[in-house]
């Protein structure tokens, strides 16, 4: 089980956003995930939920995306969804396909808030500045 | 309080896989062909680098940082044959690229041909992980059952070779190498097939020929200035 690395370095980066940022708290961390991802959903959420209460991103909700496996034929250029992982293209039988989502355990978003007073020199005085 | 919505569109380990990247282009660089050795426990990786080390003595240098949970035991049976730095996770089920850089600095590679990352036996979690390999090599032996391939397609997806191990016990277990490949090849059909038994020797001359093609390849790429990723 390497999801609790995994999640340990998601919470990291978002960590790193926050401040880079010049958020005051994190709602909600926004991944994807797809059958080649090399993680389970139920492992990640159970890692995310021991992990997440260490961070300064205790508020922060999980929201998982998952995609299915996408692939594109390089003889013909078909793009397609793989149901099972038998890498043939659908349309001319070839077997030289590119996997083209659904192999990632990817990070697409976070949602920050920020004080107001502080909108206006976010750049040069994140409000966070004293945590980190 | 305003939120704010930050776009990242970024692998979780991106960073890591910058680090391997690094890595294995400075290795490339100085003749070092790496070669990440994957299996489940007891297929046979330790037995399979004491024969490689044998078959090469003399003409090859080669070495090996192997990963454990615990113990130090791989390490002591392959430091007889060659250089070896026991990488030991402390539970962990798999190698990631910031412990091989902590073994590299314990393990001298600059004349080193051949620089094997035995993994943890696991076909889970290592498939993952990018050790900086130029090569990356699964073992399936013959008793762990020929229908493994589509159990487990991200560690066959994302290797170049299947060393089918313990062939010497083929008389004596259900185990058909023709339909393992054909399963293999559904998910890889790029992958180079090679039976061995490290016991008897058999297919070792081939599994080393292979490697000695691959690290050819390597330093004509590296003359050429082009891009060593294996994906």
């Amino acid at each position: 089980m390497h999801e609790m690395s995994l999640v340990r370095s998601l919470l990291r980066q978002v960590e790193d956003l926050l401040i880079e940022h010049g958020g005051e708290s994190v709602s909600a961390i926004h991944v994807e995930m797809g059958p080649l991802s090399g993680v389970d959903r139920v492992l990640i959420e159970l890692a995310f939920e021991q992990l997440v209460v260490t961070t300064f991103c205790a508020d922060a909700r999980l929201v998982i995306d998952e995609i299915p496996l996408s692939a594109r034929c390089r003889d013909c250029q078909t793009e397609f969804n793989l149901e099972d992982f038998r890498f043939v293209c659908p349309q001319c039988d070839s077997q030289q396909v590119q996997i083209t989502g659904g192999d990632e355990f990817r990070l697409l978003e976070v949602e920050i808030e920020t004080a107001d007073r502080c909108r206006a020199s976010q750049e040069e005085k994140p409000c966070c500045e004293a945590r980190a | 309080m305003t939120t704010k919505t930050i776009t990242v569109q970024r692998d979780v380990k991106a960073e890591l896989r910058r680090q391997a990247e690094e890595l294995r282009q400075h290795l490339g660089r100085q003749g070092t062909l790496v070669i990440n050795v994957l299996s489940s426990p007891g297929a046979g990786k330790t037995s399979l680098l004491q024969a490689t080390a044998e078959h090469w003595a003399g003409r090859h240098r080669m070495a090996v940082l192997v990963g454990d949970l615990e113990t130090d035991r791989d390490a002591q049976r392959l430091a007889p044959h060659c250089p070896v730095e026991q990488l030991t996770t402390g539970g962990a089920c798999h190698l990631e690229i910031p412990l091989v850089k902590q073994g590299l600095e314990k393990l001298s590679t600059a004349d080193i041909d051949f620089l094997f990352i035995e993994n943890v036996g696991n076909l889970v979690c290592p498939a993952s992980h990018d050790l900086a390999e130029h090569v990356r090599v699964v073992l399936l032996s013959v008793t762990e059952g020929d229908d493994k391939p589509g159990k487990y397609p991200k560690m066959f997806r994302t290797s170049q070779a299947l060393v089918i191990s313990k062939t010497d016990l083929l008389p004596h277990v259900p185990f058909s190498v023709d339909a393992a490949i054909d399963d293999a090849h559904q998910i890889q059909p790029d992958l180079t097939v090679l039976p061995i038994c490290s016991l008897s020797k058999d297919g070792i001359a081939q599994w080393c020929q292979f490697l000695e093609g691959q690290r050819h390849e390597l330093l004509a790429r590296t003359v050429i200035g082009e891009s060593m990723v294996t994906t």
